[in-house]
């Protein structure tokens, strides 16, 4: 009896010390409706991303190009993998030490900026200029009216053809200018079928980018107001197409343990990146990336397919955002930083086409100029789909920002034959709408 | 472990004599690593997950207490239960398969075969290795459409070109081998064990004509019994916290199709993915309760089978 005593009088002990610590942590650092002002004074802020090697090392040489240029500033580095990215950046968060500036995705600035976490970019608009981009990019950074991120780059969808692959069968590219989804199904089957089963077609479509195009060539959208708007045959129609490519004879995306096993894997070992598969969805700036992991420079940027030509279906998506976080203590040189890494020349020249076409249009220009090969197919690429193009979409709501992950899933569901593309449908869009609706 | 019962120890004889009470004073200095570790990053922490359970916390915002929501919530996710199944099926086929082999591999090498340093050594490793990154990868290839495996099987002529890892009816069962693979250290354990049952049993058994099976039957087993329970509860408690290989395996998905959607990957994915730290928080707990029962309930029963020498 005696020692069960203690041990409740430890328990209280050990609750009232939780109870302080996490008094400890509430400390804040809002710098809320302050005035935004440089300091004169050392300071050292913090910048974090996601992103590969090659970007590790051009945004440090961009960075040590702002730090001479402002010999007061001290700017420490963070990166990660993108979902090491996601974890970390929500645990900083939580913890108050989230980095000042920190690359941002369209999927997650909803949540971060309805959560309070991001300041409004109008308070420091005396260090950080977003004129030099198109309006209707700049809006995309908007949330509920207020700017909180700066689109970094812009990207648009299309698909990436391997003419390595498709000349070693024998096979000849249709005319894709405005070829259709039949044409394109065709061409895949053309290329399963010579092949002997070799060489996958094309994988069905199954991101959030995606739908939402796949959305508004029906003529809908997949977020309104915040809420999901895709029409469930609309959804079906997009569930059903995981389950047609991969059965039937000489399915053009191979089998659904294929596909399964495919969506596991990293860029470097996927068959189009392995010269195994003709044909690719992506964003446009990927034909770079796809290339140098192929090893071949004979890939052709081209539109989606399109069964309606005057449906004004495409957009140019921010590839990325700058924000700066609201627990900044220096929010001022944070948008120096930001301002400096959008809209100074030489360091566009720096960073290239790494994160997108950038967004700041004079930019753009002068690496559309000096590029080559598949970077300046990426580069002229908007220009080649403009007819297309149509207003900017919603942005993904504050809840979902799982969406590329829940589209995977049900696309797996209807691809294993698990449950009938309506069915999952009507249960994605449920899902969807009870993640926003708790968020 | 044994930190903490010393410590026990440690207030019982407070103030019982004068010259023991001199002694707590360093003894509590040394423990102080220990103390301070355990309260600063295990106990608190529970305490604060076990509010957090009870609340919506986005980790952006503060927590919002929402009572038991959150355990309500639970029993109608779907999911949830997906990750259930797939976890107890986890256990319940792996658990004993790995005590099974590391028993039979013990038993083996306790006849003292030549090398026996060396293959010790050799079947420890996995279990050192296992629980990697690395080893997940080189799981994922191996049982890949190309992979070793499948390699291995057209050896005997059978043309296989499934991916094992992608299949959603085979996938669980790739991660149970790696598991199985892991028994080098229940092994070691059993090892250790066999040299402690006293060799004038077996002489008198032989001598009354019993064969190696019966021996192994009626010595080895009751005697080496504390040391399966061990091992088993051991086991049962780690294989209920598997997350690594699931989540390299399926690149962070729990798939294909959800079946590789382990307890813990599903509660990372709610916690981190989905930002419903409240959510992971309870599921945590729940966890919490499983192992518990699981452990006690193994106590209970170890009464009819587990034999103690004193």
């Amino acid at each position: 009896m005696k020692s069960m005593k203690k041990w409740i009088t430890a328990a209280a002990a050990v609750a009232a010390a939780s109870m302080a610590l996490a008094g400890c942590a509430g400390g804040t650092s809002v710098t809320g409706g302050a005035e935004v002002k440089a300091s004169d004074e050392d300071v050292t802020i913090r910048i974090s991303w996601w992103g590969s090697d090659t970007r590790v090392q051009i945004t440090e040489d961009a960075i040590k190009a702002f730090e001479k240029e402002h010999s007061n500033i001290n700017v420490e580095t963070t990166y990660n993998d993108w979902s090491g990215y996601w974890d970390k950046l929500a645990t900083e968060n939580a913890g108050k030490n989230a980095p000042d500036v920190m690359q941002m995705d369209e999927l997650y600035l909803a949540s971060y900026a309805s959560q309070g976490s991001l300041l409004d970019l109008d308070k420091t608009s005396e260090y950080l200029k977003l004129d030099g981009m198109d309006e209707s990019l700049k809006d995309m950074g908007k949330v509920d009216g207020t700017q909180y991120a700066a689109p970094i780059s812009s990207t648009a969808f299309g698909v990436v053809i391997n003419n390595d692959v498709v000349e070693k069968l024998g096979l000849t590219v249709p005319d894709t200018s405005a070829w259709t989804w039949d044409d394109l199904i065709a061409f895949a089957k053309q290329v399963v079928q010579a092949s002997n089963g070799e060489t996958v077609g094309i994988a069905p479509l199954n991101n959030g980018m995606t739908l939402q195009l796949w959305a508004r060539q029906q003529g809908e959208n997949l977020f309104t107001d915040g809420k999901v708007s895709i029409s469930e045959d609309a959804l079906a129609s997009y569930l059903q197409m995981a389950y047609d490519w991969t059965h039937g004879d000489d399915p053009i995306a191979g089998t659904p343990d294929h596909q399964a096993e495919q969506a596991s894997g990293t860029l470097d070992q996927s068959d189009f990146a392995t010269n195994k598969q003709a044909m690719i969805f992506t964003q446009s700036t990927q034909i770079s990336t796809y290339a140098k992991a192929a090893g071949t420079d004979n890939m052709t940027l081209v539109p989606m397919p399109n069964d309606d030509p005057s449906n004004k279906y495409g957009y140019l998506k921010p590839g990325m955002y700058w924000a700066v976080s609201s627990q900044s203590k220096h929010p001022a040189e944070a948008a120096m930083l930001v301002d400096y890494l959008l809209n100074n020349e030489e360091v566009g020249k720096t960073l290239g086409t790494d994160r997108g076409i950038p967004s700041n249009n004079s930019i753009r220009e002068i690496l559309a100029e000096t590029s080559t090969g598949t970077d300046k197919q990426a580069l002229d690429f908007p220009a080649q789909i403009e007819d297309t193009l149509g207003d900017a979409p919603s942005i993904t709501p504050n809840g979902a920002s799982d969406l590329d992950k829940i589209i995977a899933r049900y696309n797996q569901k209807v691809m294993f034959g698990e449950q009938s593309a309506a069915d999952a449908a009507k249960a994605m869009i449920s899902e969807l709408n009870t993640a926003i609706a708790s968020a | 472990m044994s930190a903490a019962s010393e410590f026990a120890v440690l207030l019982k004889n407070r103030g019982k004599a004068k010259d023991k009470a001199t002694d707590t004073k360093p003894a509590l200095g040394f423990l102080a690593p220990w103390l301070i570790g355990a309260v600063c990053l295990t106990f608190v922490p529970m305490v604060i997950s076990l509010y957090l359970s009870l609340t919506k916390y986005n980790m952006l915002t503060s927590p919002k207490f929402v009572g038991l929501q959150n355990y309500a919530t639970l029993l109608q996710d779907t999911r949830y239960l997906q990750s259930l199944k797939v976890t107890f099926s986890y256990v319940i086929i792996s658990v004993p398969l790995q005590l099974i082999a590391a028993l039979a591999l013990a038993v083996v090498l306790d006849r003292g075969m030549r090398g026996l340093t060396f293959y010790r050594s050799a079947f420890y490793l996995p279990s050192m290795l296992g629980g990697s990154v690395a080893i997940a990868v080189l799981w994922k290839m191996v049982f890949g459409s190309d992979g070793l495996f499948n390699q291995a099987l057209g050896l005997f002529g059978l043309d296989v070109t499934q991916s094992w890892i992608a299949n959603t009816a085979t996938a669980n069962g790739t991660l149970m081998v790696l598991h199985i693979w892991q028994f080098g250290s229940p092994m070691v354990i059993f090892l250790a064990g066999l040299r402690q049952i006293p060799r004038e049993l077996y002489e008198a058994a032989s001598v009354d004509g019993a064969g190696k099976w019966r021996q192994f039957l009626s010595i080895t087993l009751p005697m080496l019994s504390p040391i399966i329970f061990f091992n088993l509860v051991m086991s049962i408690i780690n294989s209920f916290q598997t997350f690594t290989q699931a989540f390299v395996v399926s690149g962070g998905t729990g798939g294909p199709n959800d079946a590789t959607l382990f307890y813990t990957l599903y509660l990372y994915m709610q916690g981190f993915g989905s930002m419903k730290m409240g959510y992971a928080a309870a599921m945590a707990w729940i966890l919490v309760i499983i192992v518990a029962v699981l452990t006690v309930i193994n106590f209970a029963l170890s009464k009819y089978w587990v034999h103690y020498d004193d």
